[in-house]
Order: C-alpha cells, then sequence, then structure tokens
C-alpha cells in the first residue's frame, strides 16, 4: 500500500512500472483465456440442445443443458469397458515401471558390479531413440509372441522406460546411504534394504515418475492402436477416435461428450496433484 | 542363514583376500539380479527392435510367413530415395516443424517469463498453461476438429470455410491445435529454469543501469542456456514425429497435405502391409533426427556437460 501512494505523489518511475505490470497482466490474462475457450468449448457442446449445435451461429456458452448426448454414447458405445481397459492399462503399466526401473536404478547407484557404468551411458543414450523407429519391429515381436489384441502386448513394451531409470538414479544418489549401511551391518539382506528403507525413502520421487507414466499411459495412442484391434479391447483414446465410426452418425454432442468422459478424471488428478507431475517435468527437464 | 556366513566371516577374517572375494562376488551377483528385469524388457522391446528393425529394412518383408522374405539389400531405401509420397510427407513434417517449433518454444518462453513476475493468481495460471499436458491426443484432435468445422467455431470468425478442408489452412489448423496441446510442456521446464537463475544477478544489472530487454539478453538467456536447448531440441523431435493430431483431425488429407512421415510409415506398415519399406522409412527418420539434433546442439553451442 505506501509503495503505491508513494508512486502517486511522487516520480514517473513507478508509474512506468505500473503500467508494464498491467500490460504484462492483461497478456497473461488474455493468453490464459485462449487458452480456456476450447476446454469451454468442449464442455459446453456435450450438453448443448441439438439446434444448438447445428445453428449457422457458434454458441459458446449453451442456451439449456440437455444429457441426451451423454445418454445415447453410454447406451450405444463400449465406452464403459474402454474406459476399464484404460484404468487396467494405465494401472498395471505403472506399477511394473516403478518396480522394474526402482530396481535397476539401486542397482545402478548403490551396488559395484563390473559393467554398470557401461549399462548407466546405454540407458542415457536410448533416452535419445525416439519409440517411432520400433514401432515396425515391436509389432513383429508383439505378434510372434501372440499378443496383438492384448492389452500385455501393450504393457510391457512401455515397461523399459529409461527417462523413469534416469529420474529415479538422480534420486537415489542423491540420499545419503548411512541407513543403508547400518542395516547391511545389522545383517538386512539386499531385497529387505531395498524394499523396507530405500523405497520408502524414495516417496516422493516414486509419486511423481508413477502420476507421470499413469497419465502417459492413460494418454497413449499410436501403439495402443496398432496393438488392439478388436473394439472390445479399445483404450479410450482409441475409442473416443472410432465413436463417430461405430455409431455411424457424426454427432458433435457426443463426441464432446466422449471427450469429457476421457479427460476428466485426468484434470482432476492434475488439479488435486500437480505439485508432483511438475516435478516430474522438471525432472525431464535436468536431463539435459 | 545369516548366522552361518558371520561365522564363516569371522573365520576367513586372517585372510582378508578370501572374504572380500566372496562378497564382491556376492555383490556382482545381486547388482546384476536388480538390474536384469529391466535389461531383459529392454533387450526385447528397445535394443532387439533397433537391430530388427535395421534387419528388416533389407528385406521384401513378409508379413504373413516372415522366414519367406526375400533379401534385397538397399532396394528399399533407393525405393525411398525416388518415392513422391514420402518427399511429400517429409516437406509437410518439415512444414509443420517450421509452423510449430519456433511459436512453441517463443510463446512458452514468454509465458514462463510472465508468470515468474509477480503477477496475480499466479497458481491459476500455471495451472491453465500447464493443464493440457494431462490431454490425450484423441481429444485434442476432436475438440480442434470440431473448432475448426466449417460450422465450428474458429471459421466463423477467422476465414471462411472449415479449415480442414482447405489445402492452405489445414496444416495451420493441425499446427494451432498442436501448440495449444505441447507448450505446457516446455512452460514448466522454462519456469522452472528462471526460477533458479539467482536474484542477485538481475540486482547487479540493474546498479550498472541495464535495461529489461538488455537484462534478458545479457542475464536471463545465457542463464537459461541448457534448458532452452533441451527445449528446443525436444520440441523438434516432437514435432518431426507428428502423428495423431493429422490423424484424427484431417486423415492426411485434403489431397495428401497434412500426411506427414511417421503417417506415412505407419499407412505403409499397417495399411499397405510392406513391413520391410516401413522399417526403412523408420531409420530413415531416425538419421534425419540424429541430424537434426546434433546441428541444433552444434550452432546452439551446447556444453559438453
Amino acid at each position: 500500500m505506501s509503495t503505491r501512494t508513494e508512486s502517486l505523489l511522487d516520480g514517473t518511475d513507478l508509474s512506468v512500472e505500473q503500467a508494464r505490470s498491467i500490460a504484462v497482466h492483461a497478456a497473461l490474462y488474455g493468453a490464459a483465456a485462449l487458452f480456456v475457450l476450447p476446454y469451454l468449448w468442449m464442455f459446453a457442446t456435450s450438453i448443448k440442445p441439438r439446434e444448438q449445435i447445428y445453428s449457422s451461429v457458434p454458441h459458446l456458452l449453451p442456451s439449456g443443458v440437455t444429457f441426451q448426448w451423454y445418454r445415447q454414447l453410454l447406451a450405444n458405445s463400449e465406452i464403459v469397458g474402454w474406459t476399464v481397459n484404460t484404468v487396467i492399462l494405465a494401472g498395471s503399466t505403472t506399477i511394473a515401471v516403478l518396480i522394474v526401473d526402482a530396481m535397476i536404478a539401486y542397482s545402478l547407484t548403490r551396488l559395484e558390479w563390473p559393467g554398470r557404468r557401461v549399462v548407466f551411458s546405454v540407458i542415457v543414450a536410448s533416452f535419445m531413440v525416439p519409440g517411432i523407429i520400433n514401432l515396425v519391429p515391436v509389432f513383429m515381436i508383439v505378434s510372434e509372441l501372440g499378443l496383438v489384441n492384448n492389452l500385455l502386448g501393450v504393457v510391457l513394451p512401455s515397461v523399459a522406460n529409461p527417462l523413469g531409470v534416469f529420474m529415479l538414479y538422480q534420486f537415489f544418489r542423491d540420499i545419503p546411504d548411512e541407513l543403508e549401511e547400518a542395516a547391511r551391518l545389522d545383517g538386512f539382506s539386499r531385497i529387505r534394504i531395498f524394499t523396507h528403507i530405500t523405497l520408502p525413502l524414495m516417496r516422493s520421487a516414486l509419486a511423481a515418475l508413477g502420476l507421470f507414466i499413469f497419465i502417459w499411459t492413460w494418454n497413449a495412442f499410436l501403439w495402443p492402436l496398432v496393438i488392439l484391434q478388436d473394439s472390445a479391447m479399445y483404450t479410450l483414446p482409441i475409442g473416443l477416435v472410432t465413436v463417430q465410426d461405430t455409431m455411424g452418425v457424426t454427432e458433435p454432442g457426443i463426441v464432446m461428450a466422449s471427450a469429457v468422459i476421457a479427460s476428466v478424471p485426468l484434470l482432476l488428478l492434475f488439479l488435486v496433484l500437480q505439485r508432483h507431475l511438475v516435478k516430474a517435468v522438471e525432472m525431464q527437464g535436468s536431463v539435459g | 542363514m545369516a548366522r552361518a556366513d558371520h561365522t564363516v566371516e569371522s573365520d576367513a577374517a586372517p585372510v582378508p583376500g578370501l572374504s572380500a572375494t566372496r562378497s564382491t562376488i556376492r555383490e556382482w551377483l545381486a547388482g546384476v539380479g536388480f538390474a536384469l528385469p529391466y535389461l531383459l524388457v529392454a533387450g526385447a522391446f528397445l535394443f532387439g527392435p533397433l537391430l530388427l528393425g535395421l534387419y528388416m529394412s533389407f528385406y521384401d518383408w513378409n508379413a504373413v510367413f516372415p522366414a519367406q522374405s526375400e533379401f534385397i539389400g538397399l532396394e528399399n531405401y533407393r525405393t525411398l530415395i525416388n518415392d513422391p509420397r514420402f518427399w511429400n510427407a517429409l516437406f509437410n513434417t518439415v512444414y509443420f516443424v517450421v509452423l510449430t517449433v519456433p511459436t512453441i518454444v517463443v510463446c512458452s518462453l514468454l509465458l514462463a517469463l510472465g508468470v515468474n513476475r509477480e503477477v496475480k493468481g499466479r497458481w491459476l495460471l500455471r495451472t491453465i498453461f500447464f493443464s493440457p499436458y494431462v490431454l490425450t491426443v484423441a481429444v485434442i484432435g476432436l475438440l480442434w476438429e470440431d473448432l475448426f468445422n466449417a460450422n465450428g467455431l474458429i471459421p466463423y470468425h477467422f476465414g471462411t470455410e472449415g479449415w480442414l478442408t482447405s489445402p492452405e489452412l489445414a496444416m495451420p489448423a493441425v499446427a494451432i491445435a498442436t501448440v495449444w496441446w505441447t507448450l505446457a510442456f516446455n512452460f514448466v521446464i522454462l519456469l522452472a529454469a528462471r526460477q533458479n537463475v539467482p536474484d542477485r544477478l538481475y540486482e547487479a544489472a540493474k546498479l550498472d543501469g541495464a535495461s529489461s530487454w538488455r537484462m534478458m539478453i545479457d542475464v536471463t538467456v545465457p542463464q537459461m542456456k541448457n534448458p532452452l536447448i533441451f527445449v528446443i531440441i525436444t520440441t523438434f523431435v516432437g514435432s518431426f514425429q507428428v502423428f495423431g493430431q493429422p490423424f484424427i483431425m484431417t486423415q492426411g488429407g485434403p489431397s495428401f497435405s497434412t500426411t506427414t512421415v511417421v503417417m506415412y510409415l505407419y499407412n505403409t506398415a499397417f495399411s499397405t502391409g510392406d513391413f520391410g519399406y516401413a522399417a526403412a522409412v523408420g531409420y530413415v527418420l531416425f538419421m534425419i533426427l540424429i541430424v537434426v539434433s546434433a546441428t541444433n546442439f552444434y550452432v546452439l553451442g551446447g556444453d559438453d556437460s
């Protein structure tokens, strides 16, 4: 308050500062409005009455509320099954990645064995390999294993996650190992030290990585599209894209209702756990 | 068990070499054991396929009976060089990269610098700019398809007919949807990077009478160099692999104006069934990405850390 009165009394310096602050606020909130607009469109269209959807003038706000699009979607599509598949896929992939990545990160930071430095360099290098190159050969391998059209065929290729290893590696390295040392002197086995001491210490890093992997897998598109070929096996992202084809009509209301169903769980998760997700993204930034 | 081990060790204590070897070997075994699950999965689904893909690219691959595939040497690569559809896809991809990469990098930097200032409702702004990150590309594609449609919101205000049916406007529409979606990741990384720049550098610059523009050029950008390079390279690599947005919004049309390299690869493999050729397309894309990343790194003067 006092600075504001001062600036009114003397000097143009602070009012230049104020003008700049107003400009910054205007620019940021203008950008924020542009960011919010598509969400508004998605939610509004999913509850708009038919005549408003097909009117020649687009309406950003619904004139009335109807749930007919959601009812039609639930009645005529397999969206419930897709949601179940998506939860199973994202959940099992997250658990598998956390276990496998935490184990190797522990091994690379805490245990001495020949070749571990080479292994770590190779993992860091593989971080640079874009997954798309492996699309065709991995499909061949998965189909040889008889896992086409099987959720396991989507999970397995995503388990070896170099990014996760790298993130956990940095965290393991930063935890002092006195506790483990003490446990070792007490005759604890490696596995007990890992499960009872190291992992509990790593809770926040595991939560951040887990949330990141869960969202990533929930949203995965290209790989499930290739592997899951039967509509009963689809995940939400694949099912969504086929809603129009399978229901035989183009109904923007139904399509937007399906988009809402696929996004709302993650948007809620995001609002509650944003801090962890920010951390996971920042950790990726530190790879560079 | 544990007790027995202790007695063995204390017995062996006078001969240090022996117990050291035993515990060393046990440590090695534990180390390899903990690493093994990852190494097995990575071998089967990451490193193995990298070699298999190269191998397949030298074959006229038979998808139904792989054993009957015919070795054709570099024929797939020769076909690719003379394949106008591949060049069209590459051209479209480069066009998409040109539209998206500078826009995404500059906008995310500006938003990060803005949100870093003392603004009201900082948490809200950060949440809004970060939120598209949690959406699936299917939602992005369907939502923006509806927005760009003939009777959608955007053509009503800008342009005339639907953007997605116009050969000139379809790719910009896909690019706009992509910017909205992928800004978030870079925004969060750059915001963190900006917050790591020590305040005293700005105080010192202010004492020297530096304008805010000079502070941006002399302090902010050099201090954020490594995160900026990371963001630029990952955005390049990501944009070169664009698939879902055009696949959903335009199916590569109109008249193949939005067919990208990865879409072409996907169609070659899963519509045409030409796996060997698709593997070759994948490897050529890999080489392009390596060259682009290395060039970026070299031009931007990344340090060797």
